[in-house]
């Protein structure tokens, strides 16, 4: 796990570098001097080999001072308290719905098995699975916002103004959680021990609710470690969209902007965070699942 | 026999006369088996009309309908759809949308095509080397894709992006990074496998080389389930590049693409809705055509899958 986030760093850091655009021509006025964007290279550090480019900058994270955006000079610790508490909001108001919604929908799917409901249910998670969410966020916007008028369109950070953009989010997840619980669901009710507690006289609610439901989650939590990678990875267009003044929203305008250490800083955040969530997801299976747990 | 082991058993007799007038047909016209399990496949069906319905808007359309991309008309901006001569209305520009939702189906199916050959090219070699070779050369494509594979699609494109810049090339690029480790995995799987069965180990004792083996042995064993995979990468590689453009960050204009379309159209909904309705619905269908196709082809040649098709139906 440490080497994976130490080559994704390395891997963060030359990308943004390889970078054809010139960094200095999002900082200095077209009307500065090749003499003085030299020395404004020189300032920042871009005249040295990469590889120490590297290690001063990874010194320099580890000490706490990732430095500054150089279009506008705000300090990168402070973007990053306001931009990640944002993103945090909405992926963590995601994240929840993922799984309230999900579960109990797959639940209920797996109960009434080829019931309307079910029916109903399934083809909502396929067209989840279908739609581009930024489109959906876009019809979002058009039927809540603009017809109804009942909900912001975009902005932040009221309860109003994170519903849309939270729901757009958690779509994907949800219709994936969706159709896994079913499955899981199902597959556990086949089990032995359902036989044996029915004819134990245990009501229906209780074996389902109870004994079926447990099993059946183990999976689902313990891959929702890959629903933080899948959450990251959409907050940067959804953010955008909304104009939710996230860390998504901040890396695309920065890496438009080559603003790159901005960019590199940003991303290198969220990379940290999509491997944490890997390696939760890795691990994961045998926390929730005490069996796995002793055979160890 | 009781009446329900009658009814099976006339059910039986009936079924066997059916096979026996299928197999006949087939006798007579054997390219008649190919067009037909593909009538019968619905999902398969509805999927490659669609598809050739956008691929010939694709290709046929700028040739018959008559206009430019990215010519302006300010006085002529925000029409709807059939207004004097504009088929699909026009945009903020006053460019034409039709003309644009043809070239933007020409720029996705491009990105999808180059991002599909990319990732079948690399991919395949990859995984039949990693599997085939095995030991060190294995773990390291095998924790190479796995690395790749961890991250998010939208993520990668951004960082490749931050890299070289905007436009086509670096979504092209970013999609078909992810993609190859898609293939790749799913191709290794199959070739850890197959090397331990007895024809390959045949070869093997024969004294075949071992890029022979790969090329004739392998390599047409594990098309079909690579390319069903690829299949389902088209659908990504397209909503990525509709995404991407979409923020930014892919098709420059004022070339034309999906995302970056709805993205223009988006401001103007309350004024005239068309100019992102039109390519929000292209997107959609192009995506489901894609879907259904993969979906279809799974049908069609994985046959855990038609065993259990078979089995619904006796019930």
């Amino acid at each position: 796990m440490l080497i994976v986030l130490l080559i994704s760093s390395v891997a963060v850091f030359y990308a943004i570098r390889l970078s054809g655009g010139d960094a200095t021509a999002a900082a200095l006025p077209g009307s500065a001097t090749e003499e003085f964007r030299e020395e404004f290279r020189a300032r920042i550090g871009l005249d040295k080999p990469i590889y120490l480019q590297y290690f001063a900058y990874m010194g320099k994270i580890l000490k706490g001072d990732p430095g500054h955006s150089i279009t506008n000079n705000a300090s990168l610790v402070e973007m990053l308290k306001e931009h990640g508490k944002n993103s945090l909001v909405l992926g963590g108001a995601a994240f929840a719905l993922v799984f309230l919604i999900g579960v109990p929908l797959g639940v209920l799917a797996s109960l009434r098995r080829n019931s309307w409901a079910d029916h109903g249910i399934m083809s909502f998670s396929i067209a989840g699975m279908a739609i581009p969410n930024f489109w959906l966020a876009l019809l979002a916007i058009w039927l809540f916002a603009s017809t109804f008028r009942i909900l912001p369109a975009a902005g932040c950070c009221s309860g109003k103004q994170l519903i849309l953009p939270a729901i757009v989010l958690a779509f994907e997840g949800i219709a994936l959680t969706v159709r896994m619980t079913r499955s899981a669901m199902i597959e556990n009710q086949n089990n032995d021990f359902v036989r044996t507690l029915r004819a134990g006289g245990l009501s229906e609610w209780r074996v389902m609710g109870k004994h079926v439901l447990r099993n059946a989650m183990i999976p689902i939590i313990s891959l929702a470690g890959l629903r933080i990678g899948q959450i990251v990875g959409y907050a940067l267009i959804v953010e955008q969209i909304f104009s939710w003044p996230g860390i998504g929203q901040a890396l695309v305008t920065a890496v438009l902007r080559r603003d790159y250490p901005v960019a590199q800083f940003f991303s290198l955040v969220l990379v940290v965070l999509v491997v944490l969530g890997n390696w939760l997801a890795d691990t994961g299976y045998t926390l929730a699942n005490p069996r796995l747990r002793r055979s160890r | 026999m009781n009446t329900s082991d009658k009814s099976l058993f006339t059910r039986a007799i009936q079924w066997e006369q059916e096979l026996i007038v299928h197999e006949e047909t087939l006798r007579a016209n054997p390219w008649r088996k190919r067009f037909q399990s593909v009538f019968r496949n619905k999902m398969l069906l509805t999927g490659v009309i669609l598809g050739l319905v956008v691929l010939g808007l694709a290709l046929l359309g700028p040739l018959f309908y008559d206009a430019d991309y990215a010519r302006q008309s300010l006085r002529n901006a925000h029409k709807p759809p059939l207004y004097k001569g504009y088929l699909l209305g026009t945009d903020a520009f006053g460019r034409d949308m039709a003309i644009r939702l043809f070239v933007g189906f020409r720029v996705s199916l491009f990105v999808a095509a180059a991002v599909t050959a990319l990732s079948l090219l690399v991919g395949v070699a990859l995984g039949m080397i990693g599997g085939y070779v095995g030991g060190s050369t294995d773990r390291v494509v095998r924790s190479s894709t796995d690395f790749i594979w961890g991250f998010p699609l939208i993520l990668v494109a951004v960082l490749l992006v931050g890299g070289l810049g905007e436009g086509l090339f670096p979504v092209i690029l970013a999609v078909g990074i992810v993609n190859v480790a898609a293939i790749t995995r799913v191709v290794r799987g199959e070739v850890v496998v197959l090397k331990e069965r007895e024809f390959v180990e045949a070869a093997r004792a024969a004294g075949v080389s071992r890029f022979r083996i790969m090329w004739r042995h392998l390599l047409p064993n594990v098309l079909a389930p690579a390319l069903i995979m690829a299949s389902y990468l088209i659908a990504v590689a397209v909503i990525a590049e509709a995404a991407l453009s979409f923020i930014g960050l892919g098709a420059q204009p004022p070339l034309p693409s999906l995302g970056k379309m709805i993205a223009d159209g988006r401001g103007f909904l309350r004024i005239n809705h068309w100019e992102a309705t039109v390519p929000g619905v292209g997107i959609v269908v192009l995506v489901l055509a894609v879907s259904m196709i993969g979906d279809g082809l799974r049908d069609h040649f994985d046959p855990r899958l038609r065993h259990e098709r078979g089995r619904k139906k006796l019930k």
